[in-house]
């Protein structure tokens, strides 16, 4: 059991994602909503009992006196949720999603719409809906509008509204009861406004606009690859990183989640509600691999826009519009999910110099030129601009991919991606107008870097590519070896160093540390990382070992919360999911994956 | 009202606007890109769009310069202070109304409402542009004020 789970709390794995891709809630199996940040992922928490604990908020609706949890789960092909308690009186089911497609209509950007059914029998349900706004947790004031038909909570600048079908008088903070008929369900629709009047929305058609959703949810879901292997496992996950990219700009958001603990109890608590460049281009190629096109340009197109004001410096991660996050800071009294504190605001992380996101974005780039997208101009002066950067700065220090604090060195994952980099550059360039001298000065610092990583990242008594310069230690970051064309997948030194990873960082099979336990400087140790396990899948199906990567890829869709999804890390011991929920990145590497073992198995 | 100033000054000043914008972009001060985001309104091709985005831009800015005239006209004064004053009328409507109102019109740039049916890659550019960067309602009322003190200055009442 996790310490929240002891606590009477709910593990993270057992939270479902509800999104609109503008911002998302959590849900949890009793039918408590305890996270929704408005009007976008990273905007305020209404409801932020998920780390602000009951005086954050939160919005519950489930049956008074339920036996137990029947069933649970995604519509198939959609984002809308099904949840059915066994009680005395019969089942009930609660089905509940955020509504996508708004424009052209008279409705909310932020809307929620939950609805109760009981087809047995009468059965008995409890509405709690408390939000609260803020890091102060501020009540709202209330007003009963519209002939006391809605439920107004304000603040200075937002508002929520809550309506209900059949009509029930509803006082914030307050239990209430209703009976849900069998002839008559019990909808509830929640509207968000953030600095525009608040719009009434009858709630049978918040259903009605929730059922068009859903059949536009399995539109987009139709004409993903039948022969991807766990196809079912990989739309999820696509489902998932399409929920999580923020449509207003195209941000692909790393989780919607702050300061979920990747050690219970810790102190390694982030805010993930921002966009990392590295996960847009990691995200390029999963979508693009799937046949997504659009989605893989939506995410170039915001690299573009939000990198403008720092090109040709890299930032390592933005705010959904592309600016920089406001310094990090921690949420006074929140105490954190798990007793994990701090809460934390802002990310630190956005400082720092890491070398290695410039090649996650040029081998995106490249992945587009090959799927026959050519570059635009100044897409290309762009990414030859990043190029001139890593052909500047390949020699400095850098903090690397895992963006541990304080520990700038010659990392060799990240002089793998400054390779990766410079090599993609040049194949872009054979199609693109370069001038000579760029391609010469590129051509000059890539010859370089490949010797000075033969020979400096590389131990020959171990048998594989290091942590860093003079490191015996591994790093489960060098997983990406394979697949850059930097050696052959199967020679030697590129399966020593896939044996080594395995063999140092193994934290039970199927799962990996990204680096030794504890060498991070903070204390306590954190959980296995689970993007890595994915790579670990798709360097053994790149090297040869299909059967080997099948049957690991198969052990980690195992290890999927209830609903498919997967966090950023987790616990050898008790296999609960840790950090912030659900995790793009690890849904990207997954998809990766998938389509690694799909080129392996094919003829 | 000074027709022949008009036809010149009018695109003059709009240059003068526009090549104070494409520094403040340069300079790191903001991404609004005016040229960008009216020319993809014919074309996706960021290139392209910024030579028709131009064009179009000085058009628009004759159209604007036309109205300075006649105010002046009317005014029976045409001085830089007259001007920078109604630039930064202008600079503040950009701003708040017609900036704003391009997520409506602009058939490439999302809405802060944008879904799972979006097509659009332009991102809006929120209340007074914000979201283009923090300087950006700075520049633009200051690259509008430039505006308004050109034509003041440039122009004559006839």
């Amino acid at each position: 059991m996790s310490a929240r789970a002891d606590a009477g709390g709910t593990p993270i794995e057992h939270y479902a994602l509800l999104g609109d891709t503008r911002t998302a809630a959590l849900v949890d199996p009793d039918g408590s909503v305890d996270w929704l940040c408005v009007p976008r992922f990273d905007g305020r928490p209404v409801f932020g009992r998920l780390v602000g604990g009951p005086a954050a908020g939160r919005f519950g609706l489930a049956p008074t006196r339920p036996i137990g949890l029947t069933s649970r789960s995604y519509r198939p092909g959609s984002v809308t949720l099904e949840t059915t308690w066994s009680t005395d009186a019969g089942p009930l089911t609660l089905t509940e999603g955020m509504v996508t497609a708004v424009r052209g209509h008279l409705l909310p950007s932020t809307m929620l719409v939950r609805r109760l059914t009981a087809p047995e029998g009468p059965v008995e349900a409890t509405i709690v809906f408390d939000p609260r706004l803020g890091e102060q947790n501020r009540s709202p004031r209330i007003h009963h509008r519209h002939r006391d038909r809605v439920l107004v909570c304000s603040w200075p600048t937002t508002a929520i509204g809550l309506m209900t079908t059949p009509h029930v008088h509803i006082d914030p903070g307050v239990s209430h009861r209703v009976t849900v008929s069998p002839d008559r369900p019990f909808t509830l629709v929640l509207t968000v406004a953030d600095r525009e009047p608040l719009t009434y929305v009858d709630p049978e058609a918040a259903w009605n606009a929730l059922q068009r959703d859903e059949m536009g949810w399995r539109s987009w879901c139709r004409d993903i690859d039948p022969t991807l292997p766990r196809r079912d496992v990989v739309v999820r996950s696509l489902l998932t990183l399409r929920l999580l990219t923020y449509s207003p700009s195209g941000a692909p958001v790393a989780a919607p989640t702050t300061s979920l603990p990747e050690v219970l109890g810790g102190v390694r608590n982030w805010d993930y509600r921002y966009a990392w460049p590295r996960d847009a281009s990691i995200g390029i190629a999963a979508f693009l691999g799937v046949g997504k096109h659009q989605e893989a340009r939506a995410f170039l197109a915001w690299l573009l826009s939000a990198t403008r004001l720092d090109r040709p410096h890299l930032p390592v991660l933005l705010t959904l519009y592309g600016k920089h996050p406001t310094p990090e800071r921690e949420l006074k009294n929140w105490p954190g999910y798990a007793a994990s504190v701090p809460v934390r605001q802002g990310n630190g992380a956005a400082d720092q110099h890491q070398l290695d996101g410039y090649g996650w974005v040029l081998d995106a780039a490249w992945l587009l030129t090959l799927a026959g997208h050519r570059l635009y101009s100044e897409t290309w002066r762009t990414m030859a601009g990043f190029a001139d950067s890593v052909a500047a700065r390949w020699r400095e220090p850098d903090a690397g991919i895992w963006e541990v604090r304080a520990d700038l060195t010659q990392h060799v994952h990240s002089k793998l991606m400054a390779w990766l980099a410079l090599d993609r550059a040049l194949r872009i360039a054979a199609h693109h107008r370069t001038s000579a001298r760029r391609t010469r000065r590129w051509t000059a610092a890539r010859a370089e870097l490949r010797e000075e990583i033969m020979s400096c990242g590389y131990d020959p008594d171990k048998g594989s590519y290091v942590r860093s310069y003079g490191s015996e230690e591994v790093d489960a970051a060098l997983l990406i070896l394979p697949q850059l064309e930097f050696e052959e997948p199967s020679s030697p030194r590129v399966l020593g160093t896939l044996d080594a990873i395995v063999h140092d960082l193994d934290a039970g099979a199927p799962l990996l540390y990204r680096y030794a336990p504890g060498h991070d400087g903070l204390p306590g140790r954190e959980g296995a990382f689970l993007p890595c396990s994915f790579w670990l899948v798709r360097a053994l199906a790149e090297s040869g070992r299909t059967a080997e990567a099948t049957a690991l890829f198969d052990d980690l869709i195992d290890l999927a919360s209830p609903l498919g999804l997967y966090g950023e890390e987790m616990d050898p011991l008790t296999l609960h999911h840790l950090g912030n929920y659900p995790q793009a990145l690890t849904h990207a590497a997954l998809v990766q994956a998938a389509l690694a073992l799909k080129v392996a198995d094919s003829p | 009202m000074d027709w022949a100033g008009w036809a010149l000054f009018g695109l003059i000043a709009t240059t003068v606007l526009t090549a104070l914008m494409i520094c403040a972009q340069l300079g790191g001060l903001s991404r609004l890109d005016l040229p960008l985001i009216l020319g993809t309104v014919v074309t996706p091709d960021p290139d392209r769009a910024r030579a028709a985005g131009f064009v179009i831009h000085l058009g628009v800015g004759q159209g604007f310069a036309a109205g300075y005239a006649a105010c002046f006209a009317v005014l029976g004064q045409a001085t830089w202070w007259v001007g920078a004053l109604f630039g930064a009328l202008h600079g503040a409507v950009a701003l708040m109304v017609l900036v704003p109102l391009l997520v409506g019109v602009h058939p490439r740039m999302a809405s802060n409402r944008a879904g799972l049916e979006s097509t659009a890659v332009l991102e809006p550019p929120g209340l007074l542009g914000l979201n283009y960067g923090a300087q950006t309602p700075l520049v633009t009322f200051t690259a509008h004020v430039a505006y308004g003190t050109a034509l003041g200055m440039l122009l004559s009442v006839h």
